[in-house]
């Protein structure tokens, strides 16, 4: 059961979806997504499938990259779109169907009633643990260079599931394009004292999710991409 | 002896080019002309490396060649590496923008 508050607050929230060759799976996720969100704004990042077919009747505002730059750069123009449409809150949700709207709903509650900037999901909080073990250790791995780098303690820092406040959206400048994104966010966060709550939430491990997700070498990649990111400050 | 005076050639080529380069700054071009001005002088006397060599505790010149190039070829790389992040930031901004002006008028229609 939703208060008048939270209802009130859905309204003035907007979905950033980014979206990379999501054909096979983007009108579920958005099917979901609208049952609960107002409004979605999906940042197609250059897809050369049917993306941008299949979002064409459902109620999204649509952005285009004209050329593929990546989910960080997808994200920040996601971002600086909804700002400009009033956003007062922003949920920062995957494409490739790896997210539940409930998990989503949860991480926007949690901001709300506990006034924080941030919510970041978690996929290794509680006992909503259904993580495969390789993944895990990747994950930990990229976790572990994650807070290292940024000096947060978060237990999953590469969920792309996030509840932002207008405050700490609008300190957000993602200038890493990758996977190195993800850390990128929470070292600006740290940075602008932002006070960073994580949810439990679950993430659907399937094999088109799993093919779309990182890879073992990734988090070299992401190590190296913050290092030289640190150069190009 | 014919390789000798082929990199001599090169070299000497090289420093009139990086003399007549513009729009680049006195440290950048006095850093190159001094590498090279240095290969210069070790194509022309190749004994003088094994002394530089050995004072720097390396055996024999040519090691010490092989240890400066990949010292350069690294930092050339590293040097370009970051100038490309640079561009894809920039270029980033520029799609970016490019982006969010078409939604913006597609807003208004």
């Amino acid at each position: 059961m939703q208060s008048e508050a939270f209802r009130k607050a859905l309204a003035e929230t907007f979905v950033v979806v980014p979206a990379y060759n999501e054909g096979r799976v983007i009108r579920d996720v958005i099917t979901g997504l609208s049952s609960e969100f107002p409004n979605i704004v999906v940042v197609n990042d250059g897809s050369s499938d049917d993306t941008a077919a299949l979002l064409a009747d459902l109620p999204v505002i649509v952005v285009r990259h004209p050329i593929n730059l990546g989910q960080g750069a997808a994200l920040q123009t996601g971002i600086t779109f909804a700002l400009e449409r009033g956003a007062n809150y922003i949920v920062t949700f995957d494409a490739d169907g790896q997210h539940r709207v409930e998990d989503a709903l949860s991480a926007l509650r949690m901001l709300i009633e506990e006034q924080c900037d941030v919510v970041c999901g978690s996929r290794f909080l509680g006992t909503t643990n259904n993580v495969p073990r390789i993944r895990k250790i990747i994950l930990k791995t990229v976790v572990g260079l994650a807070n290292l780098t940024t000096g947060t303690h978060m237990t999953d820092a590469h969920n792309g599931l996030r509840a932002l406040s207008r405050k700490a959206a609008s300190c957000l400048d993602i200038t890493q394009s990758g996977m190195a994104h993800a850390s990128e966010i929470m070292s600006q966060l740290k940075l602008h004292k932002m006070s960073i709550r994580e949810v439990p939430v679950q993430v659907n491990y399937t094999e088109y999710s799993l093919a779309k997700g990182q890879s073992s070498l990734n988090s070299i990649n992401i190590l190296v991409d913050l290092v030289i990111g640190r150069f190009l400050k | 002896m014919t390789f000798k005076y082929f990199l001599i050639a090169v070299l000497t080529g090289f420093i009139f080019y990086l003399l007549l380069l513009p729009r680049v700054g006195y440290l950048r071009k006095g850093v190159i002309f001094a590498f090279v001005m240095t290969m210069l002088v070790f194509a022309i006397q190749p004994d003088w490396s094994n002394s530089v060599a050995k004072a720097v505790g390396i055996s024999r010149g040519a090691d010490l060649l092989f240890y400066l190039s990949h010292l350069t070829l690294f930092f050339i790389a590293f040097i370009y590496f970051v100038k490309f992040k640079e561009m894809e930031v920039r270029f980033t901004k520029l799609v970016r923008q490019l982006a969010l002006e078409n939604a913006r008028r597609e807003a208004k229609h």
